[in-house]
């Protein structure tokens, strides 16, 4: 809110500069904003906290603030409530159909008005509060919320039927507002209205029809008060943002109209026509709100805040906000003025408190605990362990939305069915959260494209499956323009590298059944660790490459992170002894089939040839020729050549038997 | 012919050896002193010629001086051999090396990591929470009210119902009766579509707006004391440009026992920023608002530029706005099974990107999630 400088100035009785009162009051209670000059008026700007809207959002509220902050108390005269009797024997017709909607209507009637011109202390007043002057009555409103906080209308008594009906809008009843426009209200909205007419948006704007002129007579004056989520969403569903509305939807306390009509009567009566009378009054006030008590332990008080206020000091202090404060003890019994709605238990009064003792005052202090070392966190050290190693292996690390389009969903043969939506999406190419990382993993390698020739990247984030949950993947993919061979080994060499390095030694590329929804589906392998499927590492299918305009092939994979890690968990590492035996290597040269695959022939060895087969290579690779190396060796003796030429001619004899090679000899 | 000449053979041929330089030489030498028409082999071939008495005793020197003259041959042949030409091995050093990159972590995970260690050696315990979460643990549970501005179509990202019936979301199944009645603000906007049908918040499904619902679900499971730390992305629903994005990093710190005060925060606090930007760092705290919190606090650093001089950086008002934080609200004790009063306890966050932004001067925040290697690579 913007206030006058003056004002408060007049207010609080403060000495203080606007630059003293701005740093001061940005310590203590609200964020400085901004400061400027109009005429001779200072504004100065703060940012309201939410929950003070209550009684902050005016020159009065300010200004106790200030007071409170330089340890002082309001003066009482600006207790408005005290100055005259709400009582008249005429009544002026108001029926409030909604009262959980408006709690309180006050309604009054002055006539013998005179309109004009408000004098030009107020109109420098209302601009420096950032308000436009318009005429007397109008600016009188809005004085008096700009210093009381409770906003109020005026209606022309002439154009209406003479009598205030509190109700909803009828379904696409049309009224226009002050701003001139045209609105179709809903049946949600409240209204205020006379028996023929809707007069004004309840809590927003004034309407035209009604509205103060040069002519205007006698008036009628509103000082409500409104349900503060109903003037929320009545002021967004039509777009008006009133000051107003802003004070309503902050929810501001039913006692509060009365200071309201009983000062802007005062000002009327001053500036608003030499004979103004009050003709009728009429408050709608069923439910009262009265002041509340909160037990405060002054013990806790201290501890919460960690310092050593003495009791006295925290009296004066609440005293100062307005409170009514016994000392019962160790305990302060603390009566609330009904505009603190905020005030509610022992810890809101500690914060007024703390924050008007001054946070900077509280001495910090190193904590008492027991020294302990905490539980890891498994996943975190794992996902850690898995970045280290890729970025080792040449891999960045990028990090995408978690949202992809409707686009990516059909570009990449997706389940739409699988997918959970968002609402309320930024764009309709954020429509969905992401199924799989890979969509992110191609976005990123087209960008780089322009930039690199080969690349290597890799994500970890979550998944979200409608079937599935949310899931933590690893992705990642591989980019080499320069190489001629097929990228997919030069991917797969790392990816085996990484699975060694988490000390998985049963990694299992296996061709799968079915292909995935995107990929090549002659050049893709499901990966598994004990039986389990945990990912895929694939060439993308160069058709939906094509879609992104990438000609280069490119290779992928993605795994999911807890199942690696439960499998990474299972294997403890230990030594295994190094055998004192040689071992000899046996080169074996074959022509295979193309439907003949390397994992069968290493199976088929492994199988033949027992615990002597101590490792296998492949050397060379031509056409349909495999040139294969076998390390021979046993634990417990030194093997004969005899012995050696026996194992190497039974695999041979295997390989030829069962899976058709023709081994060279 | 006399025993001179053969000394005087012996020591020239040595020399001569010894200065040959390669093989060429050497042989040069070796036909000089050995060949058929060599200085000594002609002194051989006379041998014959001499009497016996002579014979005897120049013979012998002769053999002899032949002899040397092999092994002297054989030696520098073999040390000609091993000699290496370091002319013709010289390269160019100055060529580039072969390129054999790491791979670069991504900003984010680097400041991460240093804020976790600092943690970590701090004794706090890391956990994390999923990045999908239920209405009630990001607003409810966190005292937030039902027609919390926060909770608008504006900021947060709401998940349209899922109706699949076998989705198995990890979320607590509300008991009956605990199941808050949701303020029909949320349920009928967007035509309907949110929450149609959707009568209760722990069915709600939304994007977390903040790392804060990790407090309710760690205290559900843990007893005081205890400090924790929580890592994680969130999401608000708003426009992205150089200074926001809709995809964000945060940092959350509880630290709940019975008698924790703001005292301890701004120790804690102090430790940590100091620690992170390696030099002494002021911690200023000003009264702010958040429902989870009571009371509530932004806090501010001392510009770690200008070390609360005045600055651009901290454009000359010599503190750095960082984060909100507080001391926990007892309704969110309550929310997560404590007794009212029992315990008390703080809580602050703050976004990674900022930190990071400060931390190496990036000036557009959109570059974190941009996959860009330009940028990437520079960590």
């Amino acid at each position: 809110m913007k206030y006058s400088y003056n004002w408060l100035k007049e207010l609080s009785k403060t000495k203080k500069t606007p630059e003293q009162l701005a740093q001061l009051i940005s310590m203590r209670a609200f964020e400085f904003e901004d400061s400027k000059k109009e005429g001779t008026e200072t504004q100065l700007e703060f940012a309201i906290l939410p929950n003070r809207g209550h009684d902050a959002l005016s020159h009065i509220g300010m200004a106790r603030e200030i007071c409170a902050i330089e340890g002082r108390k309001l003066s009482p005269e600006l207790d408005y409530s005290q100055r005259l009797k709400l009582s008249f024997s005429q009544k002026l017709n108001i029926k409030v159909n909604e009262r959980h909607l408006c709690p309180r209507y006050i309604g009054t009637a002055l006539e013998n008005i005179k309109v004009g011109a408000s004098p030009k202390w107020m109109q420098q007043r209302l601009l420096a509060s950032g308000v436009k002057p318009i005429n007397n009555i109008v600016d009188i409103t809005n004085y008096v919320m700009l210093e009381t906080g409770q906003p109020l209308h005026a209606f022309d008594l002439e154009r209406t039927a003479g009598n205030i009906i509190v109700r909803k809008a009828k379904k696409n009843e049309e009224i226009k507002l002050l701003d001139e426009k045209v609105y179709k209200l809903t049946a949600n909205d409240l209204v205020i209205a006379d028996s023929e007419k809707a007069l004004a948006l309840a809590g927003v704007m004034g309407g035209i029809g009604s509205a103060i002129n040069n002519k205007t007579a006698s008036i009628i004056l509103e000082s409500a008060n409104f349900d503060a989520p109903s003037i929320r969403k009545t002021r967004m569903r039509h777009n008006i943002n009133t000051e107003s509305s802003h004070r309503f939807e902050r929810e501001i306390d039913p006692n509060l109209a009365e200071i309201g009509v009983v000062r802007a009567i005062e000002l009327i009566k001053k500036l608003g026509g030499k004979n103004v009378e009050v003709i009728a009054l009429t408050d709608v006030y069923a439910k009262i709100i009265r002041p509340w008590k909160i037990n405060l332990n002054t013990n806790y008080v201290n501890n919460l805040l960690g310092e050593n206020i003495p009791v006295s000091k925290m009296k004066s202090i609440l005293e100062n906000l307005g409170l009514i404060v016994k000392v019962s003890g160790k305990f302060l019994n603390c009566e609330t003025p009904t505009r603190r709605i905020d005030l509610k238990t022992q810890e809101d009064l500690i914060e007024e408190i703390g924050r008007i003792y001054g946070y900077e005052n509280i001495k910090e202090q190193a904590l008492c605990v027991e020294l302990k070392t905490p539980p890891r966190n498994e996943k975190r050290i794992f996902e850690n362990k898995l970045k280290n190693i890729l970025t080792g292996l040449g891999f960045s690390e990028v990090m995408n939305y978690s949202f992809y389009g409707k686009d990516e969903v059909a570009s990449f043969n997706l389940d739409e069915s699988d997918h959970i939506e968002v609402s309320n999406p930024l764009s309709l190419d954020q429509q969905y959260l992401r199924t799989t990382l890979i969509p992110g993993i191609v976005r990123n390698a087209t960008l780089n494209l322009k930039y690199f020739n080969d690349f290597s990247i890799f994500e970890i984030g979550d998944i979200f499956s409608a079937k599935k949950g949310e899931k933590t993947k690893l992705a990642g993919a591989l980019m080499n323009r320069n190489q001629k061979n097929n990228p997919y080994y030069d991917l797969k060499g790392k990816l085996e590298e990484l699975f060694r390095c988490l000390n998985l030694p049963d990694v299992e590329f296996a061709q799968p059944k079915v292909a995935g929804n995107f990929v090549h589906p002659t050049r893709t392998a499901v990966i598994k660790l004990k039986n389990t499927v945990v990912g895929y590492i694939a060439e993308l299918n160069p058709n939906i490459l094509r879609k992104y305009d990438l000609k280069d092939r490119l290779v992928c994979f993605e795994l999911d992170v807890v199942e690696v890690m439960k499998t990474s968990d299972a294997f403890e590492k230990s030594y295994h002894p190094i055998s004192k035996f040689p071992t000899v290597n046996r080169d074996i040269s074959m022509f295979v089939d193309e439907n003949t695959k390397y994992a069968d022939i290493t199976k088929e060895i492994k199988k033949t040839g027992g615990e002597l087969i101590k490792n296998i290579t492949l050397f060379d690779k031509y056409k349909d020729s495999l040139a294969i190396r076998i390390e021979i060796g046993s634990n417990g003796k030194t093997l004969t050549s005899s012995e050696i030429d026996t194992v190497v001619n039974k695999i041979i004899h295997a390989l030829e038997k069962k899976l058709g090679v023709k081994v060279r000899k | 012919m006399n025993k001179a000449d053969i000394k005087q053979i012996e020591a020239e041929s040595a020399k001569e050896i010894a200065e040959s330089q390669d093989a060429k030489q050497l042989y040069d030498v070796k036909v000089k002193y050995l060949g058929r028409k060599g200085r000594l082999t002609e002194i051989l071939k006379k041998l014959r010629d001499l009497d016996s008495e002579e014979r005897k005793s120049i013979g012998p020197l002769a053999n002899g001086a032949r002899q040397l003259i092999d092994n002297g041959l054989d030696k520098r042949k073999k040390e000609l051999e091993n000699q290496i030409d370091w002319e013709k091995e010289k390269i160019d050093v100055t060529l580039p090396g072969e390129k054999n990159e790491l791979g670069s972590l991504n900003s984010i995970t680097i400041v991460y990591r240093e804020i976790e260690q600092i943690f970590s050696s701090m004794g706090f315990e890391i956990t994390s929470g999923p990045e999908l979460e239920t209405d009630w643990y990001n607003f409810t549970a966190l005292n937030f009210p039902p027609d919390h501005p926060a909770r608008d179509m504006q900021d947060t990202f709401w998940i349209h119902p899922i109706t699949n019936p076998n989705h198995k979301m990890q979320m607590k199944i509300p008991s009956e009766g605990e199941a808050a009645s949701l303020s029909e603000n949320n349920l009928r906007r967007n035509g309907g579509g949110i929450g149609a049908g959707v009568k209760s918040d722990k069915e709600k499904l939304v994007l977390r707006t903040h790392t804060s619902p990790v407090q309710v679900r760690y205290m559900e499971k843990h007893k005081p004391p205890f400090r924790v730390i929580v890592p994680g992305r969130v999401f608000r629903n708003e426009a992205t440009d150089a200074t926001h994005e809709h995809t964000l990093h945060q940092f959350e710190a509880l630290v709940t026992g019975k008698d924790i005060n703001i005292g301890h925060f701004k120790h804690i606090a102090k430790e940590f920023f100091s620690a992170f930007f390696g030099k002494d760092v002021d911690i200023r705290l000003r009264p702010s608002f958040f429902p989870f919190t009571e009371p509530s606090f932004e806090f501010d650093i001392s510009c770690t530029v200008c070390s609360g001089k005045g600055c651009p950086s901290c454009r000359y008002g010599k503190w750095l706005e960082i984060g909100g934080a507080g001391m926990v609200n007892q309704n969110v004790f309550m929310s997560a099974g404590y007794p009212r009063n029992k315990f008390q306890g703080f809580a602050w966050g703050f976004g990674i990107e900022r930190l990071a932004m400060m931390k190496y001067k990036i000036d557009d925040i959109r570059w974190f999630e941009s996959g860009d290697l330009r940028f990437i690579k520079q960590f």
